[in-house]
Order: C-alpha cells, then structure tokens, then sequence
C-alpha cells in the first residue's frame, strides 16, 4: 500500500510540471484570446465578431476557401504519401532505393525559398512554360496566384513528413502476417483492404490531424501564392490583426480556426482512448 | 532504496529543465513575437551596461525598420558619428520590414503603462502613421531647435505638420517605372494613365495597398483625385463619403490590370513582375527602382517617370520615445543626421530625397533634383490609410 502511494504520488509528481507548461502557454492564451474575442465595439461582450465572421461576404468566402482549400490538400496529400509508403514497403529495386533517398528533401529546404522557388518554375514566364514552348504548349493555365499554387505548395510542404510517418507504421507490419496471408490466397486489394489498412488506420489518423492543422494555420504559400480575395485564413488573420488592427477580430478569426482543429483533434483523441481502453 | 533516489534525482533534474524551458516559452508569448523577444533581450542588455560606470560612453538603443537598405545606411552612418563623437555608443536594433515594427511601438507604449520608461528603446525610426499614433497617446518627445541646431535645415512645414514630434530624416517618392522597350509615350498625368492601363490590358500591376506603399500610393492618388485639393491634409472620417468615384474607378480598372484583377504582394512582387517581362509598367518606390538598376536585378530599359501632379510619397521619420533617459545622446545623434554631410550619404545610399531642404544641401546634389522633385506630394490622411485598406479588399479585390 505504501509502495503504491508512493509510485503515485510519483506519478503525480511527474505529470505536474508538463501540465503546468501546457496550462500556461496554451490553456490561458486560449482562454485570453477568446474573451478578447468577445469584445465588441462598445466595450461590451457579445459575439458579435464571430457573427461578422459567418455574414461579411469577404469574411465568408475566406471561410469557405480555406476550407476547399484545406479538404483537397488533405485529400491528395493522403493519396499520394500512402501510395508512396506501401510502395516504398512492399517493393524493392533501384527506384524504390533513389524514392526512399529523395522523398525527403523538401524537408530541409525552407518555406520562403521553396515558395519563391515555386513561383519561378510555375509562373507566367517561368521554367515550366519556357520547357513546354518546345512541346507547342503555348499558354499555361493560371497556377500562381490562384488556389491551385496554394495546393502544390502545401503538397510539397506536407507530402514528405506524412510519407515518414505512415512508412513507419507500414515497416511495423510483419511480413510473416503478410506472406501467411498470400499463402491462403488473397489478392492484392483484399491484402491491402484487410491487413494494411486496418494495421496503419491509427497512424493514418494521425497524419490526417498533422496534415489538416499544418494546412489550415499555413501562412507564407497562401501569403505568396494565393489570390488577393478570396484569402486563406492564416493571411486573413494577418491582414486584420497587422494592417486593420483590429485586434478582437483577429482574435476571433484565431479562435474559430483553433474550434476547427480541436475538432479534428476530438476523432484523434476519441480514437487513442479506445485503443487504450481496448487494451486493457 | 537506492533506486528511489535515483529517480528522485531524475525528477529533479526533469523539474529543472521543464522550468527552463517554460520560462522561455513564458517570455515569448508576453512580447507577442519572435522578433521582438530577441530585441528585447537587447534592450534590455544596453540599458544595464550602460547605467554601470560614468567613465563607459553613453549608450543608446536605436530601432529601425525597413528593408536592408536601411541596415546598410545606418551601418554606414553610425560609425561615422561614433567616430565624431567617442562618448556615444549607439546600438542598433535593426527590425526587417513586415516583422516587428508594430511590437516595437507596443514595446514603448507597454513600458509606459507599466512606468517603466520607454522600454530601453530611445530612438525609433517609422512612418507617418506611427508618428500620428504616438502623437495621440503621448509618447513622442517634442524636439526643438536648441537642442538639435541642424533641425533649421528641415522644412518648416513638414515639421509643424508632425508637430515638432519626429525628424522627417529622408524622403522617397512613388514614381512609374516602366519598360522602355514596349512604352515608348509614358503617360504624365494620371488620366494619362488610366488610358494606357485599359488600351493595354494586363501589362499594368500595382501592388496590393496593404502591403507595400508603392501599391498603397496608387490607390491613394486614385480615390482622392476627384477630392478637393486639401483633401490629402485631412484625417476626418467625413471625408470617407466621397471616395465612392475613386473606389468604383479602382474597380473598373480591375479587369485591366495584370492577370484581371492581380495585385502582388509586398513592394517587390511587382518589380519582379517587370523584371520578367510579365508587365510593362508599375508604380515604385523610387529608391527601390534606383537600388535594383544599379544592382542589375532590373533590365537596363526600365525607366522612371514622376507623374504631375505625383503619386504621394513621404518622408520616414525618427521619433524620440518621451520617457528615454538618454536624450542628450540622441539630440546629437539627430543633430548628425541631418547635417549636409549625412544627408549626402543618405541621397547617394538609399536614392532618395534628403531630409532637410534642398537649399542646405551640396550643389552637385541640388543639380542632380532638378526637375525630379517637382511632383513630389506629401499626404497626411493619418488613420484614414487603413479605412482606405480595408474596402480596397472588400470593394475591389473581393469584387
């Protein structure tokens, strides 16, 4: 008995100053931050600014573009980091070697300079249409300064992380559940659809939450590459709370696009617990 | 046993180090950014050497922002008067422009509401608005003639529009900067302009307003073009009323204008826009044009082009926090820059005008003005600016 009180109170112990950490640098700005966000004008509380945030038309078309913006990112990221890790995992050669050698590269290129670098291959004028000339292809459609470069940006910006995740969470399927599988007969798809998806689902979730956060808050591609209206949130944010100082509307901006990643958050979390529950 | 001390003294080492670390995750989020908790560990750093012996120089703390332009005159200048003046140590605390600017006046007004004088910053530099804003809450040291001689040099004007309340220490102009090689006629007035804007569709940008002057500039001229003439001297909200025929024709010249309604980022999204050959004109800062020719970053046949009457341009102005404890210092400091021999400096470095009048300036640089500053327009529509912002984005980006 007292051995465990101990072990307790060790426990305790141990989780108090990571709580203390998380409570003052993210529970009180949260909590500031939404009360600043329901000032209004007069100097009273009502919610006001957020109702700005549904009714401006300018304010509702950001919404909805970041949004649009944030789903087809999250969409094709997914798509093309999982593609990428099961080959990686389940074939061998030299493109698999060269793809596992360079797959991470944008990494450790900074975003700024991958940005303005993106702007130069895909403007106007830029390599890619100088290399297409050659072909006949006379015009490029629209790709900078329009949502399609926000995308390409945050595909580069996210494809190389989530493929390291989910890669190792692929590496942690064993072979032999695989091979005793073929053995009995399933196909390719029933392997993928019984064996590796369900044993990557956790991971899956993860990068889906890393991703649709990463995307959502981003700042510099949207800043750089997007149009001028409408804006995605983060640019919005900035506009409002640098240029108009209008600090309580920026708050309130800042606060509905942490209420949309808590959201995210509640399904990651809900199925962490179930894991844990499951387990014991 | 043993082993309970073991991790005793685990957790204490883990206590330590998350104490450490929250102390630094404490400090950031009271000075609200990145830059600005780098500064004021500076600050604060100069303020403590220098309150230590009499024998030391006086050291004062001088903030600017801008683009490395800027870093490069001070770098230039403060040696120069530090070599003039041994007793006077000047730290500079340089913000790159879009980082910082806002939380250092935070900085100054915090430490005045906390009384703690001007928060170890003693000379500011920045625009209008910020002279305007610190002219409502306070915070600027009225200067005067006895204390900084070279100030006679500046134009009267100027310095009873501010109120005697910053230096205007140099001055650029927004010109049109165009490629000689496709527009051989560049327009000269802004009607002119718009004509050319709509018989050439899409080889003409500006910048968005909110982000750089030059942009902001363009759009200012167009809406109080069809405002009285003292209209650009007026900070009432009256006024807001009457600039529906130039925001309507802002939004006209949208489906005209680079890529049907572009509007860059920053000063420079547009320069690269000229640079490539994807537009044949923009407005720009004059200074920034004059930089990147002489750079090569610009081809040869862009030419500049000051518009009559101007797009409005303005000086960048240095401000004393009234609570700063180093005054002495920095009225001499002032004094330097605004001697003919800094201004030189400062015409030749950043490619602007100087800041005190022409007639006190060397003849060669009185020579080199001639016809260039005629144009020149200073406006002074305090808060108005970002009103001005705020429905070009709903009016005519949104549109």
């Amino acid at each position: 008995m007292r051995k465990e009180t101990k072990t307790g109170m060790l426990g305790l112990a141990l989780v108090i100053p990571s709580f203390l950490l998380l409570f003052v640098v993210v529970v009180i700005p949260i909590i500031a931050s939404f009360r600043e966000s329901l000032k209004n004008d007069s100097g009273g509380y009502d919610f006001s600014r957020y109702l700005f945030l549904f009714t401006d038309p300018g304010m509702r078309a950001n919404l909805i573009f970041t949004l649009e913006i944030t789903c087809v990112s999250v969409l094709i990221i997914l798509l093309v980091s999982y593609a990428l890790a099961v080959y990686m995992r389940f074939s061998s050669g030299a493109l698999v070697v060269w793809i596992r050698r360079m797959y991470m590269i944008p990494i450790f290129i900074p975003g700024v300079i991958a940005t303005y670098g993106l702007i130069n291959l895909l403007g106007n004028h830029g390599w890619l249409s100088r290399l297409l000339l050659p072909l006949g292809v006379e015009s490029l459609p629209r790709i900078i300064f329009d949502e399609k470069g926000i995308i390409i940006a945050n595909c580069w910006f996210n494809i190389p992380f989530t493929t390291m995740l989910l890669s190792s969470a692929l590496a942690g399927i064993p072979a032999s559940v695989i091979e005793s599988a073929k053995d009995v007969g399933a196909g390719r798809l029933q392997l993928f659809f019984r064996f590796i998806l369900p044993l990557s689902y956790k991971t899956f979730l993860v990068a889906v939450t890393f991703v649709f956060m990463g995307v959502i808050g981003s700042f510099t591609a949207p800043f750089l590459l997007g149009p001028n209206a409408p804006q995605m949130l983060g640019v919005a944010m900035e506009q409002v709370f640098g240029v108009f100082q209008e600090r309580e509307q920026a708050a309130a901006i800042a606060f509905f696009t942490f209420a949309l990643c808590s959201f995210m958050g509640y399904f990651y979390i809900r199925s962490m617990v179930r894991e844990e529950t499951a387990r014991r | 046993m043993l082993r309970l001390k073991k991790s005793s003294a685990l957790l204490f080492l883990l206590m330590l180090s998350l104490v450490a670390l929250s102390a630094c995750g404490g400090k950031n989020g009271s000075s609200g950014g990145n830059t600005a908790a780098s500064g004021g560990s500076a600050g604060a750093s100069s303020s403590s050497s220098s309150g230590g012996a009499a024998a030391k120089p006086v050291e004062f703390a001088f903030y600017f922002t801008g683009s490395e332009n800027v870093k490069d005159l001070w770098d230039t200048l403060t040696p120069m008067f530090e070599a003039k003046n041994p007793d006077i140590k000047v730290k500079l605390v340089y913000i790159p422009s879009g980082t910082g600017a806002q939380p250092t006046y935070d900085r100054i007004a915090a430490a005045k509401q906390a009384g703690k004088g001007s928060g170890g910053i003693d000379l500011y530099e920045d625009g209008l608005p910020t002279v305007t804003k610190g002219q409502k809450d306070d915070m600027w040291d009225t200067l005067s003639t006895s204390a900084i001689p070279n100030l006679a040099n500046v134009d009267e004007q100027t310095m009873k529009d501010v109120g005697y309340l910053a230096v205007p220490y140099r001055s650029s102009a927004v010109i049109l900067a165009y490629n000689s090689d496709k527009v051989k006629d560049a327009p000269g007035t802004l009607d002119e302009l718009y004509d050319w804007i709509r018989k050439h569709p899409e080889r003409f940008a500006y910048n968005d307003p909110s982000t750089g002057g030059a942009g902001s500039s363009f759009v200012q001229s167009t809406v109080y073009k069809f405002l009285p003439e003292d209209a650009i001297h007026s900070s009432d909200p009256a006024i807001e009323k009457q600039w529906d025929q130039g925001f309507a024709l802002l939004k006209d010249l949208g489906k005209y204008v680079y890529g049907k309604g572009i509007y860059p980022k920053k000063n420079q999204g547009t320069l690269d826009l000229l640079a490539s050959g994807e537009v044949d004109m923009i407005p720009a800062w004059s200074d920034m044009v004059l930089q990147q020719l002489e750079e090569g970053t610009l081809p040869k046949s862009t030419k500049l082009k000051q518009l009559s009457p101007g797009f409005n341009g303005g000086p960048t102005y240095l401000m004393v926090p009234k609570l700063s404890d180093k005054k002495e210092a920095v009225y001499k400091f002032l004094d330097f820059v605004m001697t003919p021999e800094a201004q030189s400096i400062i015409v030749q470095k950043m490619h602007g005008f100087p800041g005190i009048k022409l007639s006190s300036m060397p003849q060669s640089i009185q020579d080199s003005f001639q016809g260039v500053s005629d144009g020149f327009r200073t406006f002074n529509i305090g808060d108005l600016g970002t009103d001005i912002n705020k429905r070009w984005q709903s009016d005519v980006a949104a549109q």
